[in-house]
């Protein structure tokens, strides 16, 4: 045989075990691959969650829905945080039109119909000025924490009880909306929420 | 092959990836893995194979390690290879042009100790940057801007230092 024809299958040969070790490596590393994109949206969503304040795993079993959705925002999914066999938080996937886009909340909201804390999961907002939402050294989100229904949910310049974010008025509106509308719609689907063991 | 080809050839990674000491180690172990299996694939096709023949089988196999690498950082190490974006991808370039510059005499023992002084350049770097942003509040040193300052400044004090001992041994 001929060196060029000699090299060439040579060639034809580390390009075919290049190629075959590439899928069978995909093929090896995909179950790992699905594994570890589900516990970083599982650690997402439940960020929200004070680690100590459940036992179960929420994300397994996502409540049914009502039909009626909230006027502005968009309720996704709802989980429900159990320690021992009373539920202490719900946890509120929520989607609200911003500014530049749609924004994704997680709401957590504790068994007393207060909020336990909101974190973005997507938004699109213009970064630097509605984009702070998603920064948690703004901690602008920390505000909302142990609020209820009973507080005006409305930015100050709408009478209401909260800082907005400098220069994102409709960023702020929008996530206070979403929260309080969350909330309402907790406390209008209370029992199926939190389950039919709570009498209260 | 001139002490800083290695450093020069792997810029992009090196200041893109090192803005905490765990991701300037986990760029640092890329690279090493990323550029001794090459080196290693190479070495018995390097007899057989030569001018295009050669450059086609090496690209072939940077693509398949690029891509194994790729999805051995998506499934062991997500987060970091989120933040670590298109770095590791990279280095391939590295690859590519530590093979044209290693000389053909001493190859592994110049190899070995460039990745060596690679990887120190690496944690020095994070572990400056990560001071620099943590502790003396300087934003700046986290973007890649920042890092290729840092990088300035290790370099003058590696040239003073070395200035210093040849001065010294001049004495003696």
């Amino acid at each position: 045989m001929s060196a060029p024809m000699r090299s060439s299958l040579l060639l034809l040969a580390v390009g075919g075990s290049a190629i075959a070790l590439t899928l069978a490596w995909q093929h090896w590393t995909r179950p790992a691959i699905i594994d570890a994109e589900r516990q970083l949206q599982a650690s997402q969503l439940l960020a929200v969650l004070p680690a100590q304040s459940y036992d179960n795993r929420p994300l397994d079993s996502a409540l049914p829905l009502p039909a009626e959705q909230p006027q502005h925002s968009k309720v996704l999914a709802a989980y429900r945080a159990s320690h021992g066999t009373s539920p202490t938080a719900i946890v509120l996937v929520s989607q609200v039109q911003g500014y530049a886009g749609p924004i994704k909340l997680t709401i957590a909201i504790a068994a007393d119909g207060r909020l336990i804390g909101t974190r973005v999961v997507e938004q699109q907002e213009s970064p630097g000025l509605g984009g702070q939402i998603a920064d948690p050294q703004s901690g602008w989100l920390n505000q909302f924490a142990k609020h209820g229904l009973g507080d005006r949910w409305a930015i100050r310049r709408d009478q209401g009880d909260f800082d907005q974010l400098a220069g994102a008025t409709v960023t702020s509106r929008a996530v206070i909306d979403a929260q309080q509308e969350a909330l309402r719609f907790f406390d209008q689907h209370r029992s199926q929420l939190l389950g039919a063991s709570t009498h209260e | 092959m001139n002490r800083f080809c290695l450093l020069i050839t792997g810029l992009a990674p090196l200041l893109g990836a090192t803005g905490t000491v765990t991701h300037a180690l986990a760029i640092a172990a890329c690279m090493w893995v990323m550029i001794l299996l090459h080196q290693a694939l190479l070495g018995p096709l390097r007899a057989s194979l030569s001018g295009a023949r050669y450059w086609l089988a090496s690209l072939l196999l940077l693509a398949a390690l690029g891509s194994c690498l790729q999805l051995a950082l998506r499934a062991w190490a997500l987060p970091l290879a989120q933040t670590l974006g298109f770095y590791p991808a990279l280095i391939c370039l590295q690859c590519l042009a530590v093979d044209m510059l290693l000389p053909t005499a001493g190859r592994w023992r110049h190899l070995l100790r460039h990745l060596s002084g690679l990887l120190l350049t690496c944690l020095l770097l994070g572990a400056g940057r990560q001071w620099l942003e943590a502790f003396a509040g300087m934003h700046l040193a986290h973007l890649p801007s920042g890092g290729l300052l840092v990088l300035g400044v290790l370099l003058a004090l590696y040239n003073q230092l070395c200035l210093t001992l040849t001065r010294r041994q001049g004495k003696r």
